[in-house]
């Protein structure tokens, strides 16, 4: 062990591991900087560079301990917390997803329409001389002729083999593509332009069918300008990641772009009620919800210390029990409740003799949630109040008793205010825990019951963190922007909570 | 005799009944997973018959790769458990031992990011892991290393956090005496550091362990392949939406699953109580 740490061999192994580690980083460095991923390669080298230095030179003896933790912290908190705080500026969400650049492309392939012919040809995917190229019938005249991206070049029927349908399957010159080209033929052929005529070209629909098409949109990149050839209307960008009508603000062209809009992520909160509303039922729930949580877990578990407080028989055997439910993977414990409620099939309806569908009826559905999170939070706040009951000066008791108080009176004004005094912190911890309890709400209820008719994706048992979630994730539309400014604002009420509690217990004092 | 129902009664019948409230669910599970219907009925409270069809199920149903999925989980958490103690440690060490600039700053900032919902950041971590995926698909989305980077990093705050409380409390006369003896900073956390507060970091690591193992909504969103899920993502899925058709395997498999967890904290228990009571609340 010495060895390991001291003299030669330790220089070589420490030498090595860096080496190996720094060579790693760099080869991953020059992979993100080759797909453009800048940030990623930046944060990759100045690793390497740290590593190097921390551990190959003198330089800082504390950042020898530092450098890993540091750097996994940066890498997977730290940096996901400013991306969090960067994509609340931004219009990020479904339909403005990409860059403009990509939105650029995307809409020049989709700005194409049918020529006004209305001509469709049957053909056959290929190549000529190694490029792309297709094999055109057209079966009505008949036809035929090879089109690739840069000429097309007439055939006569007899040089060809044509199938029962008349549409040309092979000519001279054409290899057609076999099966694994086939598979990746997508790329190259989807959105590809085969020569048609001077005006027109054909696009493909499906790999079996050729549309005379001709393109509409077209991009002007000196005035950053989409034209609609046809009609001449002309869309400019409407700096909030869209090309739009100058007249029309909701003529868009689609697909949009992420563009930085800066505060209206943070101002649509307050000011568009479609935002605002939800989001303000949800806070009340949240708030209802945690409050209740500790309330009811508190009580029963101060109940069972108080009860349990004294060495009866069998108290071993249900302390054993009693922490079972905090034992269990809480996945698993939401689930199987799940089961329990189920209207049918389920447990406590058959205990109660009822027929509930608890979690079709917000009433019904909230009580649910409150029990469940009570069965799984009791052993706790029976855990630590049993040890702080055990904190309280007897004498204090004795004292009061001698006084003539009886156990109620001692218990009100001594052990409660005492207890209360000891336990703050905690139970204030606990609050900011559930205000996010994210794993109870989305494995129980799904945050539903909710009311599909409107449109409206927040349930009846949604809090914050389970909404916000939907909001970035969920079915229908998926808006990152908005999601990131949500999650900053319960960011700062769940940090102002819990810095307000660890004042209180005096944590911070310690390393002042 | 009346002393003690008037005294010791009201005790033992908020114990019983505290207990069976406990109980409840636990002993339903366990019924399902020996019935045979394998069906969610959790409505008859006394079982008929005693049945292994879930738990032969479970393991010989090759739809079902509950086995790989328990080694997965196993895999990333004890990777996560054993790597984020040792890094996390050195860290600890050096906030609770070591005077440097900057040093209180650190645990003020450390304190903070501890402090950021891991799922509120999870929109990030998503489209920043998508990115490392374009040029390192080792490492990205829908990867088990990508994810245990991901853990390793949300593992450090707490666990620094945590190891720092623990640190301070080990009386540091050793470590001086070792400085005094002329061992470097290095040297001291190695030699004298680590064997001295190894029990103390395996509780960390079993504690990390299982949080890790528990942690559903990271593992759901990256691990898509069937084969590559951990057991709390491959239950969930396995009943999400059909309760009928996978209740007795499902039961079966999260009782299997629990064993383990359940003995550890159970054999940990007093360890983290004092962890808990410290302000770290499990999640």
């Amino acid at each position: 062990m010495t060895y390991l740490i001291r003299g030669k061999v330790a220089l070589l192994i420490k030498v090595v591991v860096v080496a190996l580690l720094a060579s790693v980083l760099l080869l991953l460095a020059q992979s993100a900087f080759a797909q453009r991923e800048y940030v990623i390669a930046a944060f990759l080298a100045i690793s390497v560079v740290l590593l190097a230095l921390t551990y190959l030179s003198k330089i800082s003896i504390p950042l020898k301990f530092f450098i890993p933790g540091i750097l996994l912290l940066t890498a997977f908190v730290i940096g996901p917390i400013l991306y969090t705080v960067a994509m609340s500026g931004f219009n990020y969400k479904t339909g403005n997803i990409i860059s403009k650049e990509e939105a650029i492309v995307q809409i020049k392939v989709r700005g194409i329409e049918a020529a006004p012919s209305g001509l469709s040809f049957d053909i056959k995917l290929g190549t000529v001389d190694g490029k792309p190229a297709i094999l055109v019938s057209d079966i009505n005249t008949p036809e035929y002729f090879l089109s690739t991206l840069e000429d097309r070049t007439p055939l006569v029927a007899s040089s060809l083999t044509l199938n029962e349908y008349g549409v040309a399957v092979e000519a001279p010159n054409f290899t057609p593509l076999n099966e694994s080209e086939f598979a990746s033929a997508d790329k190259v052929y989807t959105g590809a332009r085969f020569v048609f005529d001077d005006r027109f070209f054909i696009a493909l629909e499906g790999f079996e069918a050729g549309v005379v098409s001709q393109q509409v949109l077209k991009f002007f990149p000196e005035s950053d300008q989409f034209r609609n050839l046809l009609t001449g209307a002309i869309y400019t960008d409407n700096g909030r990641g869209n090309y739009s009508l100058a007249d029309d603000k909701g003529a868009i062209l689609e697909p949009g772009w992420r563009a930085p809009i800066w505060f209206e992520n943070y101002s649509n909160i307050v000011t568009d009620p479609r935002v605002r509303e939800p989001l303000i039922r949800v806070f009340i729930w949240t708030v209802v919800f945690a409050l209740l949580t500790v309330l009811t877990t508190f009580a029963l578990g101060l109940l069972l210390a108080l009860a349990l407080n004294k060495p009866i028989r069998g108290r071993r055997i249900y302390r054993s029990i009693l922490v079972l439910p905090y034992a269990m993977p809480s996945v698993m414990s939401i689930l199987i409740w799940g089961g329990m409620f189920n209207t049918e099939f389920g447990a406590i309806n058959a205990l109660l003799g009822t027929d509930i569908a608890w979690f079709s009826d917000p009433n019904f559905a909230r009580l649910a949630v409150i029990l469940v999170n009570l069965w799984l939070g009791f052993p706790y706040f029976y855990l630590i109040s049993s040890g702080s009951l055990q904190a309280i000066p007897s004498e204090l008791m004795e004292a009061a008793a001698i006084d003539g108080a009886n156990p109620r009176q001692i218990f009100r004004k001594i052990t409660l205010p005492l207890l209360l005094q000891i336990l703050s912190p905690l139970l204030i911890a606990s609050f900011a825990f559930n205000f996010n309890n994210f794993n109870l709400i989305f494995l129980l209820t799904g945050g539903g019951p909710r009311n599909e008719l409107d449109g409206e994706i927040a349930g009846a048992t949604d809090i914050l963190i389970s909404y916000t979630y939907k909001i970035a994730f969920g079915a229908g539309t998926q808006d990152l922007g908005l999601a990131s400014a949500i999650s900053l604002i319960i960011f700062i009420l769940v940090a102002s909570i819990s810095l307000y509690s660890l004042k209180k217990s005096k944590v911070l004092e310690s390393f002042a | 005799m009346n002393k003690w129902l008037k005294q010791d009664l009201w005790r033992h019948l908020v114990g019983v009944a505290i207990c069976l409230f406990a109980l409840f669910p636990l002993y339903l599970v366990i019924i399902s997973s020996f019935s045979s219907s394998g069906s969610l009925q959790l409505s008859s409270f006394i079982p008929k018959e005693i049945s292994f069809a879930n738990y032969n199920k479970l393991f010989n149903d090759p739809t079902i790769p509950y086995l790989i999925w328990v080694k997965n989980s196993l895999l990333i958490a004890g990777s996560v458990a054993v790597m984020s103690v040792v890094i996390g440690s050195a860290s600890a060490f050096a906030f609770s031992r070591l005077r440097f600039k900057g040093r209180k700053l650190g645990i003020q900032l450390l304190l903070l990011v501890q402090m950021f919902p891991a799922i509120l950041a999870i929109s990030a971590v998503y489209v920043i892991m998508e990115r490392v995926y374009k040029f390192a698909p080792e490492i990205g989305l829908g990867t088990q290393p990508g994810l245990l980077l991901v853990y390793l990093g949300g593992a450090m705050g707490v666990n620094i956090w945590l190891l720092k409380g623990f640190v301070d409390s080990i009386p540091s006369e050793l470590d001086e005496a070792a400085k005094i003896d002329g061992a470097s900073e290095v040297q001291t956390f190695w030699l004298i550091f680590v064997p001295l507060a190894a029990p103390v970091l395996a509780v960390v690591a079993l504690l990390s362990f299982i949080g890790t193992f528990n942690e559903f909504i990271l593992a759901r969103l990256f691990l898509v392949d069937m084969e590559s899920r951990t057991v709390a993502v491959g239950l969930q899925q396995f009943i999400g939406g059909q309760y009928s058709q996978n209740w007795g395997p499902f039961a079966a498999g999260s009782i299997l699953a629990s064993i383990p967890i359940v003995i550890i904290f159970l054999s940990l228990q007093k360890y983290i109580v004092s962890g808990l009571t410290a302000g770290s609340v499990k999640g």
